[in-house]
């Protein structure tokens, strides 16, 4: 620590963004010599040194207040930013390293799965962590679409490593929604500087403040949250994301489903409070728009989980499910909901990280993902099932750990401001995903459910991922996430949310007691997920009366649902652009 | 300058930003759907440069103009520049991912090239569990 200590607080903020870029570059100049597992060591020491320096900023920035710095010394003159800038909250801080932690394990899961290919998987991967780090940290509108769109490029470029024919459909619909999403936040900032003059978020903060019921500034507002929102799988702009996670490959998969989906609400979450937050307008209609649609998100990804039997598409709508229960943070307005937003973001990525490393151990050793085909194949690698089942269970709420203490805090919030229909939507989204996530661990695991319901007809195809990797190199990740998880202490993460979170959210007044969650609501979602993963695997067992009404409940709108889940890029768009004439019209309402 | 010319840039990207997005909708082959989506990207272009565009001004090169002369927004042009450069990423991906599509599946109409319907779920299956039950 005392090497670390070392470096002033002048020179830290862009070190987490500019090292991983430099040794992307230094991976490239020696591709052709580094040979075996040196850009395996490369990579990961790199996102090591990055976390532990957003540990240290983080540190710093909790005792001294966000350190800023200007990019070639151009500080604001006068009050206007001329240049642009780094801001780094603690609480930026603190996600930003979680990030670089599962970047690291990311890389050591991966280990030995790329060596062909002469350190690309690697180089794409840094280029990923440098881009989400800049995104957390920056206080210029553009520099945060710059790093939007770097993110999404090497996104693209990841999902469709494996250059088979569904690898590549997912990867162009991902690309051609996530573009469009870039297009509109390029528009919108357009929007917004056509009426600030300025892309610092502080200078935005006071021209926003006065022109508070400036359609122009609302329209701006709309389609930078659209296209935020399209990064973060809300319905109805959740479909590129089961398409595109289902494919990539799983390594790939944990840094999607656990960081870039919850970036988008960080972000969205950032700018609502840091720029947006002058206009009662904006806020109005945002809160309203957040709760309805995070709500529907959170029941509507539960219940698609539920319906399918491709592990990682599984784990897929079970994400586009969690995302929704993050954004309630946003929409309810309130510390303690920004708070919860942020310690869920890293609990879910924690969790949600070691499953899909499970799918990819599945992949790896058992040369299927296939939940059904793998029926009773789970026998010699049963840790893996325990950290399923583990993962599983903290989906569904088990009070231990992060993701609890993040979910303890939504709802705490939920229930304070009223919002009831909200609450139930968290119960049910946990539930849910926890119970497909159940349900597949016991059928692969104990060869448990020889009779299978809706999901037997869900899409699925045979994959398989390179074979001679040791079990216990992707194990060492798997567990270490979920060890994380569980191991995070209750008492720092509340005094963090007290002190750190006004400061991310630009808050004047603080609120020193946050509200507190209702401690029964988390086992009765646990017991849902029992309940549900129990029907579906007892069909066999189960009298046919029960089981007619259960499929007569899930026959019509079910169906339905399934068929919207088209894969076709066209019906896609469409939705987009249904969703962003629904936000459009609740802030021309308000 | 009338309200009309001062309106007219952003008509005209709302109406690029809506064509290129019925383009995408209606494709039915990727290098045209690549094409619509480089329509829907003018639409920024157009945006971008109407937002910073100053009548009466010169291009913001100082180089034969005394300092202090009235100059369009060279912010909102390092945006497109910079826009311009994502805008050629973007198709350059999009244009490869099309020609591996090609390769592999001999066709580039979405319709028939949606992710994972390949291979139904009755042959993954491979008589492990007993049919669904209705």
């Amino acid at each position: 620590m005392s090497l670390l200590d070392a470096i002033p607080s002048g020179v830290l903020p862009p070190l987490p963004v500019a090292i991983p870029l430099a040794v992307c570059a230094l991976i490239l100049m020696l591709s052709k010599r580094l040979h075996g597992h040196m850009p395996d060591i490369l990579a990961t020491l790199t996102a090591l040194v990055a976390s532990a320096l957003c540990m240290l900023i983080a540190t710093r920035a909790a005792e001294s207040g966000p350190l800023i710095y200007w990019f070639g010394g151009w500080t604001p003159r006068d009050g206007h930013a001329v240049g642009i800038g780094f801001q780094i909250d603690a609480a930026s801080a603190w996600i930003a390293a979680f990030i670089g932690l599962l970047y690291a394990a990311a890389f050591v899961f991966a280990w030995g799965y790329f060596t062909n290919v002469h350190g690309h998987f690697q180089v794409l991967m840094l280029l990923f962590l440098a881009a989400m780090t800049g995104f957390c940290f920056t206080r210029d509108l553009f520099n945060l679409f710059v790093w939007f769109e770097v993110m999404s490029v090497a996104a693209f470029a990841l999902t469709a490593y494996r250059l088979e024919g569904s690898a590549l459909s997912g990867a162009l619909n991902f690309t051609v929604t996530n573009s469009l999403a870039g297009f509109m936040m390029l528009g919108g900032i357009g929007l917004i500087y056509a009426r600030a003059g300025t892309l610092d978020y502080e200078g935005l903060r006071l021209a926003v403040a006065a022109n508070a019921r400036d359609p122009v500034v609302a329209a701006a507002f709309c389609l930078i949250a659209v296209a935020l929102m399209i990064k973060a799988a809300m319905v109805p702009f959740q479909f590129w994301l089961a398409d595109a996670h289902a494919v990539a490959p799983s390594p790939v998969s944990v840094i999607f489903s656990g960081a870039m989906v919850s970036l988008g609400l960080f972000g969205l979450a950032k700018l609502t409070w840091v720029v947006f937050s002058g206009s009662d307008r904006i806020l109005a209609a945002l809160s309203d728009a957040m709760i309805g649609l995070g709500s529907l998100t959170a029941i509507l990804g539960g219940v698609m989980a539920l319906r399918q039997r491709h592990l990682k598409r599984m784990l897929a709508f079970s994400t586009i499910s969690h995302a929704g229960i993050m954004i309630l943070g946003i929409g309810v307005l309130s510390q303690a909901g920004a708070g919860g937003l942020l310690v869920y973001l890293v609990g879910h990525g924690l969790v949600k990280g070691a499953l899909f490393m499970v799918a990819g151990i599945l992949l790896a050793t058992r040369a299927s993902i296939d939940e059904i085909g793998l029926r009773g194949l789970g026998r010699g690698i049963e840790p893996a099932g325990i950290a399923m089942a583990l993962g599983g269970l903290l989906l569904a709420g088990l009070p231990v750990g992060l993701l609890d203490q993040g979910t303890h805090l939504m709802q705490g919030a939920l229930d304070e401001r009223g919002h009831r229909v909200a609450l139930i939507a968290t119960v049910l989204g946990c539930g849910l995903t926890g119970a497909a996530v159940l349900r597949g661990a016991a059928r692969i695991f104990l060869g448990w459910g020889s009779v299978a319901g809706d999901e037997a007809r869900a899409p699925s195809e045979d994959e398989q991922e390179k074979a001679d990797r040791p079990l216990w190199l992707m194990l060492a990740p798997c567990l270490f996430l979920l060890a994380l998880d569980l191991a995070a202490p209750a008492g720092p993460v509340e005094d963090l949310v007290r002190n750190a979170v006004p400061n991310f959210l630009h808050m004047s007044e603080p609120q020193t007691a946050l509200p507190h969650g209702i401690a029964w609501l988390p086992w009765l979602s646990v017991a849902m997920a029992f309940a549900i993963a129990g029907y579906d695997l007892s069909r066999g067992h189960l009298p046919k009366v029960l089981l007619k009404l259960g499929s007569g409940v899930q026959a019509g709108p079910f169906r339905l649902l399934d068929a919207a889940h088209s894969g076709l890029i066209g019906d896609y768009v469409t939705w987009i652009v249904v969703g962003l004439a629904l936000l459009a019209g609740r802030l021309a309402l308000a | 300058m009338t309200p009309i010319m001062s309106a007219l840039p952003f008509c005209v990207a709302a109406w690029l930003f809506a064509i290129g997005l019925y383009g995408i909708v209606t494709s039915r082959n990727y290098i045209h759907l690549v094409g619509c989506l480089g329509v829907c990207q003018s639409a920024t272009y157009v945006l971008l440069l109407a937002v910073g565009y100053r009548w009466d001004s010169v291009a913001p090169i100082f180089y034969d103009h005394p300092p202090g002369t009235p100059a369009v927004d060279p912010v909102v042009q390092a945006l497109v520049l910079t826009d311009i450069v994502v805008g050629a990423t973007l198709t350059a991906l999009l244009l490869v991912m099309a020609i591996q599509v090609q390769k592999r599946r001999g066709t580039l109409d979405p319709e028939e090239l949606a992710p994972m319907k390949e291979q139904q779920a009755a042959d993954a299956c491979k008589g492990r569990v007993a049919e669904p039950q209705r």
